[in-house]
């Protein structure tokens, strides 16, 4: 399989955290102490660095390339699944979309009501917050990347599409230091939940023991056919929504 | 005890989250799949089956999600 196909998804996929881990630690850095906040980041993807290293290497070495096929594959059917339903959702305004600017002033507004900062040593406030929103934001591009890169054999090329993704979106948001709201993060959600079911679909199938036709290269038969598939839901769910009148929605939302 | 359940709390929130059948539906999908591929149906036919199974999930959690509440 080329470096490519394995990369591009981690990419998106980071793409899309890291931008909302940016807002939460834009916030906290912002408001409180940069130094704290940043030891926090530090933390956080030290850890999530250990998490990749040791769970992506040992599912490399000890389990089955068969049984990782089709559990791998079973979770990122599940995962892409979930994210193409919720992106569906908030294509047709059916559920909020993710808003940025919304979500920063929110912060803010929390981190207000916070005690004053420590004058001298660490905030620990700064910490937590810093720590958490990345840790958990880039447990889901761990996740990615162990499955993406563990499946195909090609943990590096899974990895690197994420540090890329990293640095690409810490870079622009030292540039504007501000939450990047103009990242069209439901159309990347969109493609994100798109390529995790078609690789679910295709793994998952090769662990139960499926000889596709055309090997790899059914992978892009199947994104395809579920791009096309998943436009008409669009399509369908608004043209319901609209026959029944319901309104937008207008909330923050998760 | 406490932390027990709140890891399997937020495993969960993360795998299941609000939406069961999209959990549900793709283990049921590939059990489905499995049983084609052991009664040695085509491999053309038991992919295209599994992915219309997952459509399918897709499309019920859709339905669910916006349908009409009495």
């Amino acid at each position: 399989m080329h470096i490519l196909v394995v990369a591009a998804p981690a990419f998106v996929a980071s793409v899309v955290e890291f931008v909302e881990a940016l807002t939460i630690v834009l916030a906290v850095g912002m408001t409180r102490q940069w130094r704290s906040t940043l030891i926090g980041v530090g933390a956080a993807v030290a850890t999530l660095v250990v998490i990749v290293g040791v769970f992506g290497t040992a599912i490399v070495v000890f389990v089955p390339i068969e049984i990782l096929r089709l559990v791998v594959g079973g979770f990122l059917l599940v995962f892409g699944l979930q994210w193409v339903c919720k992106a569906t959702l908030r294509a047709v305004g059916a559920r909020a979309k993710h808003d940025e600017a919304a979500i920063y002033e929110r912060e803010l507004a929390l981190l207000s009501q916070e005690p004053p900062v420590a004058t001298v040593g660490m905030d620990w406030i700064s910490f937590t917050v810093a720590f958490k929103g990345v840790l958990l934001e880039g447990l889901e591009v761990a996740f990615i990347v162990v499955t993406f890169g563990a499946s195909a054999g090609q943990l590096g090329p899974a990895a690197l599409g994420a540090v890329v993704a990293g640095v690409l979106v810490l870079s622009v948001g030292v540039a504007v230091h501000r939450p990047l709201a103009r990242v069209p993060e439901n159309g990347l959600k969109f493609a994100v939940g798109l390529m995790l079911v078609t690789f679910g679909t295709f793994w998952a199938g090769e662990g139960i023991g499926i000889d596709w036709p055309g090997g790899d290269a059914v992978l892009f038969v199947l994104l395809a056919a579920y791009v096309g598939v998943s436009l008409i839901g669009v399509w369908a769910v608004r043209a319901m929504l609209r026959s029944r009148r319901i309104p937008l929605a207008v909330s923050v939302g998760d | 005890m406490r932390y027990v359940r709140a890891f399997g709390a937020f495993w969960y929130d993360f795998l299941v989250g609000d939406r069961p059948e999209l959990f549900l539906g793709p283990i049921a999908a590939l059990v489905v799949a499995w049983l084609l591929v052991g009664a040695e149906v085509a491999p053309g036919i038991t992919g295209l089956v599994l992915f219309l199974a997952v459509c399918a999930v897709g499309a019920v959690s859709l339905y669910l999600t916006t349908r009409p509440r009495a």
